[in-house]
């Protein structure tokens, strides 16, 4: 375990009793049932399920994307409960970082506009160092000037992530990241994911169904069918198989 | 394949209400006009032969001697015979005036030609007798039994009004009069026809070189020729649905192309599962043919249910209009229009969308971005129509030739319309561009110009409203000027009021002045003088007054008397002739006898004019004889003229002036202004539903854009203020683009249309109703997105990622 910033005690982000349903009637989906949940700041954690499981539904609530049915959800020590979507979308811009599957950038900007896009809409000045620093991390810095269409899927997915950490949010939001990449980007994307929480001490939780992505992670959240299963600290390759399959069997 | 086209209809239904709404509107646009042409056809032609209904024959005098005669005959002969025509009078009441101008025709003495409809009382039995049209009257508040003077001057004939009467439009007049009364208007009396008893021979004995025909071929080359006007009309309407429909093809054209970028994918993964290409466009084809047939018939109901309110309504007032029908032809012409639009509005489209490869629903989908370039052709083609359309603007301003004109206007156009993916993301990002961007300017510049042909399109379809409305607005506000410029030439005074045999009381021209709707009144004196016998008011006129409209000079010099051109036709003839001749005349002023040099004009009633020093020399003590008086702006005519009618009546004096003339002919104008205006309204519309559309399905194609950005921190607020912005680019642009446009081109159709029938005629530029038509379309385009805006606005950020 890495202490590089804050302590291993702070929460970045929690729930409490966190239920979703879709639907009404025969229809009625439970996406969530009564999840409750802790994430260290400071730390990289997955969020592990097969396919239809819910991981993405627990992502957005956490993330206040959508909103609860019922429960609580707090980052950053804040209950979102209480916030109207307008501050909910001020919250957001200011403590949260997001980083999709696909669709990540907007087709019309330049990687660099990209990047800076959160700062923009928060009328936020562009810190250059910080800006520098993330840029050069990632490794995109002679990328800046193309349109996402130039780019490769994976620079196209570190260019997301350069936009996720430019603002220093509290904690960065990553659904399935390589789930359209091929091994090596994603193992590149990864790479960079974990980088940027041990050299630059951010909180990244990342959605993902692949047990490869989750090893680069440090802790491992399962779900399964709307539930947290198991959630463990630095998991052994076999530890993480045994929790997954456990709940399977 | 039939599952597909079926689901796939039902799946975008919405999507397709925006091309459906410009079919309905424009066929509707068209059931409407034929609907009015229609009714006001039925209308006017009804009871046409009403007139000639009891006679056989109808005899068309060659002049008017021949009418005369016609009518002795008959009375000699006992035979009936009814002249068809009208005078056009001014009538009064106990001295004060009912109208200007009233049309009076002739009600016959002998019952078998009397076909008038009485609603109340008697028909004339003698002269001295008239009927009144019952809805005429109404509104003038005459009643049987009432005396009304006919005419002016020695013509003037009073009547008693004995019956009231509904006549058809056809051949309607407001009074009617026996013959014996009617024949004293010789002046404005014009008789078409003489329904006639008689036989041919008879009519020909007295009327050699007249025309004869029976009284049914009469009244169908009536009916013919009132038709004829109508389709007049209904032609100069259809020019605005034309305009309406290249709009509408527009706006269908890029629903099209942007539903099919939409459907890319889905078009691609049926050409993998082994749809031919063939069967793919035969199914898109089917889609169009399918949802024109539903707007089409869509737009005849819609049309039918506004024609015939439109209607009812029309003849709420103008009782002539006929009833609302719906005409099969035309209304199928209508239904067929609207089919054929919407498919060639798909044709192109459809071609470019079933040339996707089946592969490229398998590529990885990296977010909407259907950019879409300038071809090379396509700028050749737009710069080849520009410079030639130019040119032969030029041409037709050196030539003065319309032709020339048009042609250089069309190709112009659409030398604009085809280099618009250029030129219209540029001026976009130049407004948006503007000092003070923030992000959300930012944005919505970004999206506007994203996809320049479509962008172009959509601003395309507003600029064809806007430019043409700009500039028919120019040009008629600058021939306006030339009107006006006319109108004071020929009706240098508003108002004028002229003593007849005894001067005026000096009083009066301070109640003039008070009349409401006078600006300035001025008192002339004057006195009498007889020429060949007839008495003539001699006007000191030498001051100029300030009553005088534009540069007329009504200030002759000394020794010179100004008689107008009416005046002299009623001197003897050999007085007249040396008037002509000569210009010259001898004149009696109390008893004296004096030679003047004459000069001709119009415009200040029956007096004439002389300097003051030369009404010194001719009457030492002249006497107040003549008030002459401006009518304010926008004072009502009928109201001025009856108020300044019972000062004259009451002075015994003449009331005459311009303003009855020039009022009418303002209201024609402001008539045509309103009309053209509303009926490229219809364009506008369209081209608003346009836009409203483009952003519309651009807000399903971005959802997840949109969801990403809310995600990213973009409020629901800037969201919606972001789409706002992004239409009102679009429609500024297009507005201040079609206003440029739309006043270069009228400055062209002034130079060759009106300044080479008038050389004075100034450009004018009417900003307040340019500014207005600007402003309506800017802010019309911002009202096109509010529902697309809150649709935006509505989604979540996790329900827009989650979509497809
Ligand atoms: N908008 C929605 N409407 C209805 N059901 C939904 C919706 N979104 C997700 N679900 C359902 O909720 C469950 C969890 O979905 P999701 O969180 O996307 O799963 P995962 O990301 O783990 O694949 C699934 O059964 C899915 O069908
Ligand atoms: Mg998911």
């Amino acid at each position: 375990m890495t202490t590089t910033l804050g302590s291993t005690t702070t929460t970045a982000a929690s729930a409490r009793g966190l239920t979703r349903t879709y639907g009404a009637g025969d229809n009625l989906v439970h996406a969530l049932r009564g999840v409750d949940l802790d994430l260290p700041a400071g730390r990289f954690t997955a969020i592990m399920g097969p396919s239809g499981s819910g991981k993405s539904t627990l992502m957005h609530c956490l993330a206040g994307l959508d909103a609860a049915t019922s429960g609580s959800v707090t980052v950053a020590g804040r209950d979102l409960a209480g916030l109207d979507d307008t501050a909910l979308t001020v919250f957001r811009r200011e403590h949260i970082g997001f980083v999709f599957q696909a669709f990540n950038l907007l087709p019309m900007l330049t990687a660099g506009q990209n990047i800076v896009l959160p700062l923009e809409l928060a009328g936020r000045p562009v810190d250059r160092e910080r800006y520098d620093q993330v840029v050069g991390v990632l490794g995109i810095a002679d990328r800046l000037g193309h349109l996402p269409s130039q780019l490769s899927g994976g620079q196209q997915q570190r260019v997301a992530i350069a936009r996720a950490l430019v603002t220093q949010p509290d904690i960065v939001f990553a659904d399935e990241p390589t789930g359209n990449l091929d091994s090596e980007a994603s193992a590149e994307v990864l790479g960079h994911l974990r980088r940027s929480v041990r050299e630059l001490g951010m909180t990244v939780v990342m959605v993902t169904h692949e047990l490869d992505a989750a090893a680069y992670a440090d802790d491992v959240v399962v779900i399964h069918d709307g539930a947290v299963t198991a959630h463990l600290t630095d998991p052994g390759q076999d530890e993480l198989v045994a929790a997954l399959r456990g709940r399977a069997a | 394949m039939r599952t597909v086209l079926v689901a796939s209809m039902r799946h975008h239904t919405r999507r397709y209400v925006a091309a459906s709404v410009a079919v309905v509107i424009g066929v509707a646009f068209i059931v409407v006009i034929g609907m009015l042409t229609g009714a006001t056809r039925s209308g006017l032609t009804a009871d046409a032969g009403a007139p000639v209904s009891g006679v056989d024959l109808v005899v068309s005098p060659d002049a008017p001697r021949d009418t005369q005669r016609l009518v002795d005959a008959a009375a000699d002969g006992g035979f009936p015979a009814l002249t068809l025509g009208y005078a056009m009078e001014p009538v009064s009441r106990d001295g004060v005036q009912l109208a200007q101008s009233v049309d009076v025709a002739e009600v016959s003495l002998d019952p078998r030609v009397q076909w008038q409809v009485l609603e109340d009382g008697r028909f004339p039995s003698a002269a001295g007798e008239a009927l009144a049209d019952v809805n005429r009257a109404k509104s003038n508040d005459v009643a049987i039994g009432d005396v009304v003077r006919i005419g002016s001057g020695p013509a003037a004939t009073d009547v008693e009004v004995v019956g009231l009467v509904d006549s058809p439009a056809a051949m309607g007049a407001a009074l009617y009069v026996p013959w014996d009364d009617l024949r004293h208007f010789e002046d404005t009396l014009w008789v078409d026809a003489v329904a006639w008893g008689g036989t041919e021979a008879q009519a020909t004995l007295v009327a050699r070189s007249a025309t004869v025909e029976t009284a049914d071929g009469w009244v169908a080359a009536r009916q013919a020729e009132i038709s004829r006007g109508v389709d007049v009309i209904a032609i100069m309407a259809l020019l605005f649905v034309v305009i309406a429909l290249f709009v509408g093809v527009l706006v269908i054209t890029n629903t099209f192309s942007i539903l099919f970028a939409q459907r890319m994918r889905d078009f691609a993964l049926l050409r993998c599962v082994g749809v031919t290409r063939r069967q793919l466009r035969r199914a898109i084809r089917l889609e169009a043919l399918a949802l024109g047939v539903a707007a089409a018939a869509l737009g005849v109901a819609v049309g039918a249910l506004a024609g015939a309110g439109l209607v009812a309504l029309v003849r709420r007032w103008f009782t002539d209009m006929g009833p609302a029908a719906l005409d099969p032809v035309w209304t199928g012409a209508a239904f067929a229009v609207g089919t054929l639009v919407t498919l060639a509005a798909a044709w192109l489209p459809t071609r470019s969308a079933t040339r996707v490869a089946p592969l490229a629903a398998l590529r990885p989908d990296t977010g909407v971005d259907v950019r879409s370039a300038a071809g090379r052709w396509r700028l050749a083609l737009a710069a080849l129509g520009v410079s030639a359309g130019a040119a032969l603007l030029v041409l037709a301003v050196a030539a003065s030739s319309v032709p020339a004109m048009l042609a250089g206007g069309i190709a112009s156009f659409v030398g604009v319309l085809l280099l618009g993916p250029v030129l219209v993301p540029r001026l976009i990002r130049l407004v948006g561009g503007l000092p003070g961007a923030g992000p959300v300017r930012r944005l919505a510049t970004g999206n506007a110009v994203r996809n320049p042909r479509r962008t172009a399109t959509t601003a395309a379809s507003l600029l064809v409203g806007v430019t043409l409305t700009t500039a028919i607005l120019t040009g008629l506000a600058s021939s306006r000027t030339a009107i006006d410029k006319d109108m004071d030439r020929s009706y240098p005074l508003d108002a004028t009021i002229t003593a007849g045999a005894a001067p005026l009381d000096g009083a009066l021209v301070d109640r003039v002045a008070d009349t409401p709707g006078v600006a300035e009144a001025v008192g002339l004196d004057g006195t009498t003088a007889t020429i060949g016998r007839v008495d003539v008011a001699l006007l000191g006129a030498g001051r100029a007054p300030g009553v005088v409209r534009g540069g007329a000079d009504l200030a002759p010099e000394d020794g010179v008397l100004l008689l107008p051109y009416d005046v002299v036709q009623d001197l003897p003839a050999r007085t007249a002739e040396r008037v002509w001749d000569d210009g010259e005349v001898t004149l009696t002023v109390d008893g004296r006898e004096h030679t003047l040099d004459v000069e001709t004009a119009s415009g200040w009633g029956r007096s004439g004019l002389v300097s003051a020093a030369t009404l010194a020399s001719l009457d030492p003590d002249p006497q107040p004889m003549a008030v002459w008086a401006r009518a304010s702006d926008g004072a009502d005519a009928e109201d001025l003229s009856g108020d300044l009618a019972a000062l004259a009546g009451a002075a015994g004096a003449d009331l005459d002036g311009g303003h009855g003339n020039r009022s009418w002919v303002y209201l024609q104008v402001d008539i045509l202004t309103g009309s053209v205006v509303g009926l490229l309204a219809v364009a506008i519309v369209i081209a608003l539903v346009g836009i409203a559309n483009t952003l519309g399905l651009s807000v399903l194609e971005r959802g997840r854009e949109n969801a990403l950005l809310r995600a990213m921190g973009l409020t629901r607020r800037q969201l919606g203020r972001a789409m706002a912005v992004e239409g009102l680019l679009l429609s500024s642009v297009a507005t201040m683009l079609g206003t440029a446009i739309g006043l270069v081109f009228a400055w062209v159709g002034v130079q060759v249309m009106v300044t080479a029938v008038v050389e004075d005629a100034a450009f004018t530029v009417p900003v307040w109703q340019v500014g207005a038509v600007a402003a309506v379309a800017a802010l019309a385009g911002l009202a096109a997105c509010v529902l697309p805006a809150r649709r935006a606005a509505a989604v979540t950020p996790a329900a827009g990622l989650a979509l497809d």
